[in-house]
């Protein structure tokens, strides 16, 4: 087919295809003295004659000497604003008279034609579909806005001050994922189709047939700006080389500039992460989840009840800028920057993400091994609506903890969790401790909001329930095998059901010793089953306290005491406080275990717990899925790492 | 029973309690909630002694009169909501702080003998613990909504500690800082306000008080790179929020020659 091309003089045509074909237009426009996106009413919307110029923490807009309409690098707005709004509600809920009702919050999803769409912005989104919609668990409304929206791409013949597209492979020109390209070539645009849609809305417009030479000149100005890029940045390397530096001086040298203000996530076109905040009336009736962006820069990301994990702004950095441009290519596959140049330029104090690199690389050590991305899985739908369940007993273990019973019919593996929700009051992960395919037990230590709202129901009261999420104890890798359970305190919830599995096959499981500490003998956890399994043979159960009153007769002292004559085939369960797991496992390696047979289970903040708010990530994991279960070794690394 | 609900008033401008009845269309719904048993701005009910299940306390402590008042909302109060800057940090009337107030005493009133003053502006937490602090001069209406509800239904209220940089970038303002060069303190800034300056092209001068990890001395380096004297950065710093600890230790910094 020869090359196609729509006079400047027809750009209208354009608009009036897409509304015709059923979309709203928005892109780029000069408005407050910068280019943003926005509703476009027609070409006369677009910034002709305009370009920008910026450096590190500095952008202003200029005239310049054509009337080029696209002649100018991407601004502060991202066409994520579009596809993953600032905020949006998720759930409601309603809850009156006993009942209690969970159903999805209505979406807008109306057709939108994003005109202008550059090569690392494209790019970008392609890196959004990754969480949102490739993953095991599909955001609906991203899904259905993305699939609805109309790409109208556009080459970039120039470079900006702060691009570096070239080195990350996303631009300047647009070779794939468009609806329709566009390549500005004075007084017309080359046209290029890249879809059935694309076709439909380019035969409604009054095309010629380019000039010879066009492609030329196109392919010659794609190559002017690719040797014309402000920054470049050597990436393929990037994840093993930052995360063998964590501990490289250039940390403290950047944190003592950064403000940890966030601006640099939330103008990244990749960047994903967000809170879920819950709503509600006075009364507490009727009630709503609302997401918002958010970012590792906030303390409230990296926090969970007694814990915060990235304290110093030099933790928020590294989180930064290992997860941009080293954990993302082990959780999806590709890095998380495009070369946009936009964190540059929207820094208030002007820190360069490509400055950063070169100076941790230029006395870096070692790169290490990074794990590769999951196996793709079958996609599963609403995952933010909870299904309503009923807590059918309650039995009180200690003081703070109780046991719910809840009427569930679900399948889990023991180790998974489930978000746990009342409706004006929140929602939390909660390991499952046990169930029999038609009711699930979750042991909650009430040390909250939430968890003491939860502590507090009574048989018959209703919750919201989702999951079961994340990996599991190796139960397999058990087998025929010497297992040695240690447990710290409400950590031997999440490894009840598993117990019961190996008490309930002999054949399997021939010895299995469970060496169980608490603070005091008032704060055991599941006292009866404790005694059957300490009735089984092949079991071995030792307990011991913290402090005691002169009536206990177990032990005292901590867990770890316990760990000797560790069999050297034994495969290591292990639960409890992350200080407490480490000691264990140490103990456990010391006494001729290897790493790769001891499993842990980790926590951290959770908003989702399907991959999508981010909160819950431990370096190239994501705890919530990979985890809350690891093999040991795969962390070891991180789990000794201050700010992770 | 209603829980009941006290709004005490320090040494403050009552903007907060304002704000509270800016609330106008849920005012209704929190009168039905809660037995308001104390509340002089708005109501004749008069009911100081309490006792109280929530009570919103606003101003600073500047007199010694006003000290048994604190304890006594202390100790008369399940929960104790600290409202607004001067409740939290001195507020505007704390740049006496910085004075001799014997001095500022007798240059503003004909009488100062009849004026019993501390020399120091105060927050409430320096004198009994708080339950909860929320900032802002004054606050936002929908926080202040927000803590009464959570309190309500027993839910942590959704009150972030990040920048205000999030909220501006979550609204698509356009960043004056970046683009303008207008001095901004949002990135040291408390969220609440919904960054109406900067939508306003303004820069903020922070009527939220610092935020958590607030890196007051990155940014003063770059207004000063921006061309602000030292001496002006130092009063930026110095306004509604200037005796919080952060934004108190920055000024200091940036007034020595
Ligand atoms: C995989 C996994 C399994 C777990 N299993 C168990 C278990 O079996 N039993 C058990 O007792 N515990 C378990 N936990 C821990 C449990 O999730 C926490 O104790 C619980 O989240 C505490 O929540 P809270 O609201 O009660 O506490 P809070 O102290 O009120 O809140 C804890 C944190 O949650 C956030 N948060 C809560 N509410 C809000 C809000 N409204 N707005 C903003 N932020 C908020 C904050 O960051 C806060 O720091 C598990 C955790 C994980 C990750
Ligand atoms: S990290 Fe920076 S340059 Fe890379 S995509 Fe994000 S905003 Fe653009
Ligand atoms: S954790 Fe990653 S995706 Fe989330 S804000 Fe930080 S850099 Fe962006
Ligand atoms: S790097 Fe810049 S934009 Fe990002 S948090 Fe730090 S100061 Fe803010
Ligand atoms: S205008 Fe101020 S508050 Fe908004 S992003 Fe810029 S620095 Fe932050």
């Amino acid at each position: 087919m020869t090359a196609q091309a729509l006079a400047r003089d027809d750009l209208g045509a354009l608009f009036d295809a897409l509304r015709a074909e059923g979309y709203r237009v928005v892109g780029p426009t000069l408005r407050d003295d910068a280019i943003v996106l926005a509703d476009l009413r027609g070409p006369e919307d677009l910034p002709a004659g305009w370009t920008v110029r910026q450096g590190p923490g500095t952008y202003r807009v200029e005239r310049r000497d054509d009337e080029a309409l696209f002649g100018f690098a991407v601004g502060q707005h991202s066409w994520k604003g579009f596809l993953f709004p600032s905020r949006e509600r998720l759930v409601e809920m309603r809850r009156e008279d006993g009942a209690l009702e969970h159903r999805p919050a209505a979406r807008d999803a109306a057709p939108l034609a994003f005109l202008g769409v550059r090569g690392c912005d494209l790019a970008a989104i392609e890196v959004q579909d990754r969480t949102f919609m490739r993953g095991r668990h599909v955001d609906p409304g991203y899904d259905a806005r993305r699939r609805a929206a109309f790409v109208v791409a556009v080459d970039c013949l120039e470079a900006g001050d702060l691009c570096f597209c070239a080195s990350m492979g996303t631009g300047p020109g647009v070779e794939r994922g468009f609806d329709l390209r566009l390549t500005e070539l004075g007084p017309r645009f080359l046209v290029a189709v890249g879809s059935a849609r694309g076709a439909s809305v380019a035969a409604r417009l009054p095309l010629r047939a380019a000039p010879a030479g066009d492609e030329r000149r196109r392919r010659d100005g794609l190559d002017d700006a690719r040797a014309h890029m402000g920054r470049t940045m050597q990436a393929d390397d990037l994840p093993g080389l930052l995360f063998g530096n964590l501990d490289h001086p250039r940390w403290d040298d950047v944190a003592a500039r950064c403000l940890a203000c966030a601006n640099c996530t939330l103008v990244c076109p990749t960047c994903f992460c967000f809170s879920v905040e819950t709503v509600s009336d006075l009364s507490g009736t009727e009630a709503r989840r609302d997401r918002a962006w958010d970012s590792c820069f906030t303390v409230q990301h990296g926090q969970i009840h007694g814990a915060t994990f990235r304290p110093r702004i030099k933790d928020r950095y590294r989180q930064w800028l290992t997860h941009k441009l080293g954990a993302w290519v082990s959780q999806f596959g590709v890095s998380g920057c495009t070369g946009c140049g936009r964190c540059i330029a929207w820094c208030p104090v002007g820190i360069d993400l490509t400055e950063e690199v070169a100076a941790i690389r230029a006395t870096s050590r070692p790169a290490v091994a990074m794990p590769p991305p999951p196996a793709p899985a079958p996609a599963v739908r609403e995952p933010m609506v909870p299904a309503t369940a009923r807590v059918t007993a309650v039995r009180r273990e200690t003081d703070d903890v109780v046991t719910l019973r809840i009427a569930h019919e679900i399948a889990f593996r023991p180790g998974q969790f489930h978000m746990l929700g009342l409706p004006a009051i929140g929602e939390v992960p909660i390991s499952i401790a046990g169930g029999d395919g038609r009711s699930v037990d979750h042991t909650i230590r009430a040390v909250g909001a939430v968890s003491g709202a939860l502590a507090a129901l009574e048989p018959g009261h209703a919750l919201g329930i989702r999951g079961p999420f994340g990996s599991a104890w190796p139960l397999e890798a058990c087998v025929g095998r010497p297992v040695v359970v240690v447990a710290g305190g409400v950590g031997l919830a999440p490894l009840r059901a598993a117990l019961d599995t190996m008490a309930a096959r002999p054949l399997d499981y021939p010895s299995v010793r469970l060496l169980y500490g608490a603070r005091t003998p008032a704060d055991l956890l599941f006292t009866d089953d404790l005694q059957r399994w300490a009735a089984d043979p092949r079991f071995a159960v030792r307990v011991t306290v913290d402090h005691a009153g002169a009536d206990w007769r177990g032990d005292v002292g901590v867990v770890t005491r316990l760990i000797t004559d560790v069999p050297p085939d034994a495969v290591a369960l292990v639960c409890g406080p992350e200080m407490m797991m480490g000691f264990s496992v140490r103990a456990l390696c010391a006494a001729g275990l290897p790493a790769e047979r001891a499993y842990v289970s980790m926590e951290r903040n959770m908003a989702c717990a399907v991959a999508h708010c981010g909160r819950c990530q431990l370096g190239p994991y994501f705890v919530c899925r990979d985890g809350p279960v690891f093999r040991f070794d795969r962390i070891a690394r991180l789990f000794d790492q201050e700010g992770f | 029973m209603k829980p009941r609900l006290a709004v005490i008033k320090l040494a403050s401008c009552d903007g907060c309690q304002v704000t509270l009845l800016d609330l106008e269309d849920e005012l209704l719904a929190i009168g039905e909630a809660l037995d308001v048993a104390h509340f002089t701005e708005a109501s004749s009910r008069f009911d100081p002694d309490g006792p109280f299940d929530l009570t919103l306390i606003e101003g600073s402590v500047s007199q010694p009169r006003q000290i048994p008042i604190v304890r006594h909302a202390r100790a008369m109060s399940k929960r104790l909501v600290a409202i607004g800057a001067c409740a939290n940090t001195g507020g505007l009337q704390a740049l006496r702080n910085w004075a001799n107030h014997e001095e500022y005493l007798s240059l503003v009133y004909a009488r100062p003998e009849y004026i019993e003053t501390l020399a120091e502006s105060k927050p409430v937490s320096e004198l009994v613990p708080v339950d909860f602090e929320l900032n802002g001069c004054p606050p936002d209406r929908h926080q202040l909504l927000e803590v009464i509800t959570a309190f309500l239904v027993g839910r942590r209220p959704n009150i972030r500690s990040e920048s205000v940089c999030l909220e501006c970038k979550r609204a698509g303002h356009v960043c004056v800082h970046v683009a303008y060069g207008i001095p901004c303190l949002g990135p040291v800034t408390q969220a609440g306000c919904g960054a109406l300056c900067p939508g306003k092209r303004r820069g903020c001068y922070s009527c939220f008080g610092p935020r958590e990890n607030a890196n007051t001395g990155s940014l003063a380096d770059d207004l000063e790179r921006k061309g602000l004297p030292p001496a002006e950065v130092a009063r930026r710093f110095r306004l509604i929020y200037g005796w919080a600890p952060p934004f108190r230790a920055e000024s200091a910094r940036r007034e020595k020659p």
